[in-house]
């Protein structure tokens, strides 16, 4: 008998709220399971022990059938040695037929232990998901630097994928949730790992996953005073600054504003990309976006097939201008 | 202490070819080192040149897979071998990470450490490290920006999260998947280039690792990609030229209607 249903990973954030990414997940599980006659929803949550009734009530509006939890004051903290395992644990207790993760730090360390503990296929960074041949997971993603995009299956169950924040939309929906608490023997795990300190990192920028409008800048923007010009835009716009790959690795922005495959993917009202020629790697991150404005000096850049509005010309000029002109 | 560091041969060119089962052409392209690798191997010599070390390179790839190899010789690294068979060819991340545990069981069991990069720049899955360190039953550490000591029986290094530093203590041996932008890679001296010319590179396939043939290549890999194609699902754009009257007039508009 071929195994049932679509488990996902539920994770916390430090405040101790469901990340956003297991909301879209149950969503896009949603979708799935209408495909492959209803199978249930099962969301696993690793955490310490406290009240999860208000998380199991969350989850259970974005779909959840089942959620099953694993709580000891060990598992306070994330740590890859217990979480990995427990998780692996629960994906052989209830042999699911998909699971779906969070393609978030930690997220990425689970996805790749349970496949390899499972022996199966996992399909990371996926930007969409769906239903093909013989009931098959589709995991499509960019690939080759994100100059293509690739379907993948998998011939071995379950079939594991890792899709980032803000790929797909939450939304609730009208649904009974089954709580159930599990008991692992955390004594029997190795544990290697000593976390030994922790610093917060300082977050200077406004954070582009939130942010109603970001004005993002490429590598026609790393020269001169291209990213000025771009914070003195997102400051005039009350909107976040962000960058791709090139401006990253350059030094312009901080990773945590780096937008892409590798960066994060980003769902604003108004998205303006400044100087960037349009690889499908950063597609990938702001196809989600409500409105894109591009501005490029070459108007054969593959971005203007993907933006709503484009200007034709010197990023230099332009956003002089533009700036001097928004409040007029 | 001895050090493995996996290295990837990528593409260095836009111009990527296929095979008929939809993978990467490998034995058509011109080759470069994964920059997330070289700045692996920059990490094992700095622990090379602080604690004195054996560091070994592998990769895994067709006979040109050796071109990387030979830079890593020349950045410094003492031995270097390469894991070539055409039943590799095809290989997924779960079949390549049996590929190259299989290399440290079979030929560097006394292996302390384990370096990767973090992403490689052709396929950027980033669970090749991890994966291989759990088939090895080691620990795997996730974006390490720097060591801060080693010692015969543990080693403590910073990471970095999307929000926080973080510093962790974990026993040896184990894997580490080094970030792909911190340690600036060393340039070769001329005499490394006169030694990686000359060294004899060992080359082992898959009976050498004692893997069959449901293990690695297209057999082995339990993922496949069924459709490659170019992304198409374009938006309608209102193109407007800058030099045109009231661009940005019209720009203004769209800006402050959304």
């Amino acid at each position: 008998m071929e195994p049932n249903g679509i488990l996902i990973y539920g994770e916390l954030n430090e405040d101790l709220n469901v990340h956003n990414v297991v909301l879209e997940l149950l969503t896009k599980a949603r979708e799935l399971k209408t495909k492959i006659w209803n199978q249930r929803i099962m969301v696993c949550i690793i955490g310490k022990r406290m009240n999860y009734e208000p998380i199991i009530q969350e989850l259970g509006n974005h779909g959840a059938n089942d959620v099953v939890l694993i709580t000891d004051d060990r598992l306070a903290e994330y740590n890859n040695n217990y979480y990995g395992e427990i998780f692996t644990q629960i994906a052989k207790k209830y042999p699911p037929r998909i699971i779906l993760i969070g393609a978030t730090n930690q997220g990425k360390e689970i996805a790749s232990y349970t496949a390899t503990k499972l022996e199966t296929g996992l399909t990371a960074d996926c930007t969409n998901l769906d239903i093909g041949e013989n009931n098959l997971l589709l995991s499509t993603r960019p690939t080759f630097g994100g100059q293509l995009t690739a379907d993948i299956l998998c011939k071995t169950f379950p079939q594991m994928a890792t899709v980032q924040a803000n790929t797909f939309k939450a939304t609730t929906c009208e649904n009974y949730v089954n709580a159930i608490f599990n008991w692992i023997d955390i004594d029997k795990i190795e544990n290697h790992i000593e976390i030994i300190n922790k610093i917060k990192k300082s977050q200077n920028a406004k954070d582009i996953n939130t942010a109603q409008v970001i004005v993002c800048g490429g590598a026609g923007a790393c020269k001169d005073n291209g990213f000025t010009l771009i914070y003195q835009l997102a400051q005039k716009l009350n909107g976040a600054v962000a960058g791709t790959r090139e401006a990253f690795e350059k030094g312009y922005i901080t990773k945590s504003q780096q937008i892409g495959q590798t960066g994060k993917t980003v769902a604003p009202k108004l998205y303006i990309a400044v100087g960037i020629s349009g690889a499908n790697q950063h597609l990938a991150g702001i196809k989600n976006s409500d409105k894109i404005i591009a501005i490029n000096n070459d108007k054969n850049a593959p971005i203007f097939e993907h933006a709503d509005v484009g200007i034709v010309g010197d990023l230099f000029k332009v956003l002089p201008d533009l700036i001097d002109n928004i409040d007029k | 202490m001895n050090i493995v560091v996996f290295v990837k041969q990528v593409p260095d060119t836009n111009d990527v070819k296929w095979t008929e089962n939809n993978n990467i052409d490998r034995t058509n392209m011109e080759s470069v080192i994964n920059p997330a690798d070289r700045q692996a191997l920059e990490a094992a010599l700095i622990l090379k040149d602080r604690y004195g070390a054996t560091i070994s390179a592998i990769a895994m790839g067709p006979a040109k897979a050796v071109e990387v190899l030979k830079e890593a010789i020349a950045m410094g690294v003492d031995d270097a071998f390469l894991l070539c068979d055409s039943k590799f060819a095809g290989s997924d991340t779960c079949a390549t990470s049996k590929v190259l545990a299989a290399a440290v069981k079979e030929k560097l069991p006394q292996t302390d450490l384990i370096l990767f990069g973090q992403t490689a720049i052709d396929g950027e899955t980033g669970q090749t490290g991890p994966s291989t360190a759990t088939r090895l039953g080691l620990t795997s550490i996730s974006n390490v920006i720097e060591i801060i000591e080693i010692n015969e029986k543990s080693i403590i290094v910073n990471t970095e999260t999307e929000k926080e530093k973080i510093t962790l203590k974990t026993e040896l041996p184990c894997a580490l998947c080094i970030n792909n932008y911190v340690f600036k890679p060393r340039v070769p001296r001329i005499n490394g280039y006169i030694k990686a010319q000359d060294y004899d590179y060992k080359s082992y396939n898959i009976y050498d690792l004692n893997l069959t043939t449901d293990d690695a290549g297209v057999k082995g890999s339990p993922t496949y990609v069924s459709k490659v194609f170019k992304n198409k699902e374009g938006r309608n754009c209102k193109l407007l030229n800058y030099e045109d009257e009231g661009c940005i007039e019209s720009l203004k508009k769209e800006i402050l209607e959304q």
